[in-house]
């Protein structure tokens, strides 16, 4: 993965993003950048539109934007179906593995924009370098894994495409503290080689581990944003989102 | 026990048919999660366009029946084209617009070609073979091998293609599919085109066996949903195995209860279901809320 830090330089630029479900606002007026090389985080309760941002960036939801860029790119024309093509990796909410396929085939899947050759299969072994459960259980089904082991998949499958963005929806949901352990080390490992993140948690902690930016989202609106340094010591985010 | 014999090879050959038609209910439900209920009328429209090029335009059986799946394909795209909008809507309301485009086709198929039916002569000449004292008709063995053909085929583009796998990953999980790149609405078509392709092929090849009439796919679109459902919804061996099971069970009905043959089969196959819901091969393939 090293051809990534000589990748151009693209910076992720939204503003006054609104997503409406039906008469339901869940998301309005938010801004943010991921400067290319960063990691930005979301944070927020449940509801407060973190996904639906998330959901909105990818194209996946309806959305209205001032401006959606990616680089030079303009992504309020992309559909949802050629982010990939683009450089943008999704790892849904809940995993989303193709549970009825095998391991491997659902890490190949992961790279399906691309034509399968030998590159593809090198990649394939970077993922099984970077997760060694997956190379253990390539032949299983997908739907049999573990919690944990599906959301090293769903992350997996997001690299195989080789983004220069990823974009990642509560990987922490439902694992354990070991795991959530676990899954940082992996997103702390792919910030180091360059890879752009933004980051969508419940989990605080999580989230001022693994990234150097934070939005913090209540009620569809920014509530408040600035360097994880900072927002780690405002009492607010103290007493709310990381519980002391 | 010559008798047991003769009487599963005569219900293979119909087996076969009843298989490429659960074949078709499968690969739709395993790439989209959606039972095609046009399905059996699709049927219907590729055994009238087989026989029609076959009889009327003097096509060789093989031509005629290569001709009919092509064109039957092209249908079964208008299908998934008019359908499309309805999917991202409500997915019951595609299931229900199938239905529908099934009445429609069924009322074409009645403008077109009458309601009344048409006899196909069988394309292979000769005398049934003489084996072990059984007689198997040539024409019945024709069917099994290229049902046969046909579930290979099948078996190898969903399992060692790319675009098999990205198919059923769209039926698994629509938005991580989408996600990764794959345009599920090419993808709908092709299940939908292949489908139909399947459809015409078990169309075509019954004609000779049974009388070609509107009521056809009918009959043939029942059994076949049966065979699928017997089989494990979604599983391509199930479907085969499924199709035969019926097939087979069709022809012990018919020698031992004539007039309430249809009636014993649908027993058993209800008491085997009610034993094992999720039938023979059952597994989890769809992911649909």
């Amino acid at each position: 993965m090293k051809a990534r830090t000589t990748m151009k330089a693209e910076t992720l630029s939204v503003e006054g993003l609104t997503v409406h479900y039906g008469g339901v606002c869940a998301v309005r007026d938010v801004s943010f950048e991921v400067p290319a090389g960063e990691a930005v985080g979301v944070i927020g309760a449940n509801g407060a539109g973190k996904t639906s941002t998330l959901k909105a960036v990818m194209g996946l939801v309806p959305r209205q934007a001032g401006a959606l860029r990616f680089g030079d790119l303009d992504l309020s024309k992309v559909a949802a179906r050629d982010m990939v093509r683009h450089g943008v990796g999704y790892v849904p909410e809940g995993r989303h593995v193709f549970a009825g396929l095998s391991v491997e085939k659902n890490l190949l899947l992961g790279a399906y924009a691309k034509p399968w050759k030998a590159a593809t299969r090198q990649t394939l072994g970077e993922m099984y370098e970077l997760f060694p459960v997956l190379g253990e259980m390539r032949g299983r089904l997908a739907g049999a894994l573990s919690g944990g082991q599906q959301q090293m998949l769903a992350i997996g499958r997001a690299l195989m495409s080789r983004p220069r963005l990823l974009l990642l929806d509560e990987p922490s949901m439902g694992l354990s503290p070991k795991l959530i352990s676990e899954i940082l080390v992996v997103l702390q490992r792919l910030r180091a080689e360059g890879l752009s993140m933004l980051l969508v948690e419940q989990n605080a902690k999580l989230t001022f581990e693994a990234t150097s930016t934070c939005l913090v989202v209540e009620n569809g609106i920014v509530a408040m944003t600035g360097p994880v340094s900072k927002l780690r010591h405002d009492p607010r985010v103290r007493r709310i989102y990381l519980g002391l | 026990m010559q008798v047991t014999l003769q009487t599963i090879i005569g219900g293979i050959s119909l087996g076969a048919v009843y298989a490429l038609v659960a074949l078709g209910f499968s690969l739709v439900y395993r790439t989209m999660g959606l039972v095609n209920f046009a399905h059996g009328n699709v049927v219907t429209v590729g055994a009238y366009l087989a026989s029609t090029f076959y009889l009327s335009t003097k096509l060789p059986f093989a031509l005629a029946m290569i001709v009919a799946i092509a064109v039957t394909g092209v249908i079964g795209l208008v299908i998934e084209r008019v359908l499309r909008p309805l999917e991202n809507k409500d997915f019951d309301l595609m299931l229900i617009g199938t239905i529908g485009f099934g009445i429609v086709l069924d009322a074409l198929i009645i403008m077109i070609w009458g309601a009344t039916g048409r006899a196909v002569p069988s394309p292979v000449a000769g005398a049934p073979i003489e084996l072990f004292g059984l007689r198997i008709r040539t024409y019945d063995l024709v069917v099994l091998a290229i049902a046969a053909l046909a579930t290979v085929l099948l078996v190898l583009f969903l399992s060692r293609t790319k675009r098999g796998a990205a198919m059923q990953a769209v039926a698994m999980d629509h938005e991580a599919a989408t996600a990764v790149g794959i345009n599920v609405g090419r993808s709908n078509a092709i299940a939908f085109m292949v489908g139909a392709g399947l459809a015409a092929l078990a169309g075509g090849l019954v004609g000779p066996l049974l009388y070609v009439s509107p009521t056809l796919g009918g009959a043939l679109g029942i059994k076949g949903f049966a065979a699928a459902i017997l089989g494990g919804f979604g599983s391509i061996p199930g479907a085969v195995v499924g199709g035969l099971a019926i097939g087979v069970l069709d022809s012990f009905a018919a020698g031992h209860f004539q007039g309430y043959s249809e009636l014993v089969t649908f027993l058993v196959f209800t008491a085997i279901i009610m034993i094992r819901p999720t039938g023979v091969f059952g597994e989890r393939t769809v992911n649909r809320a």
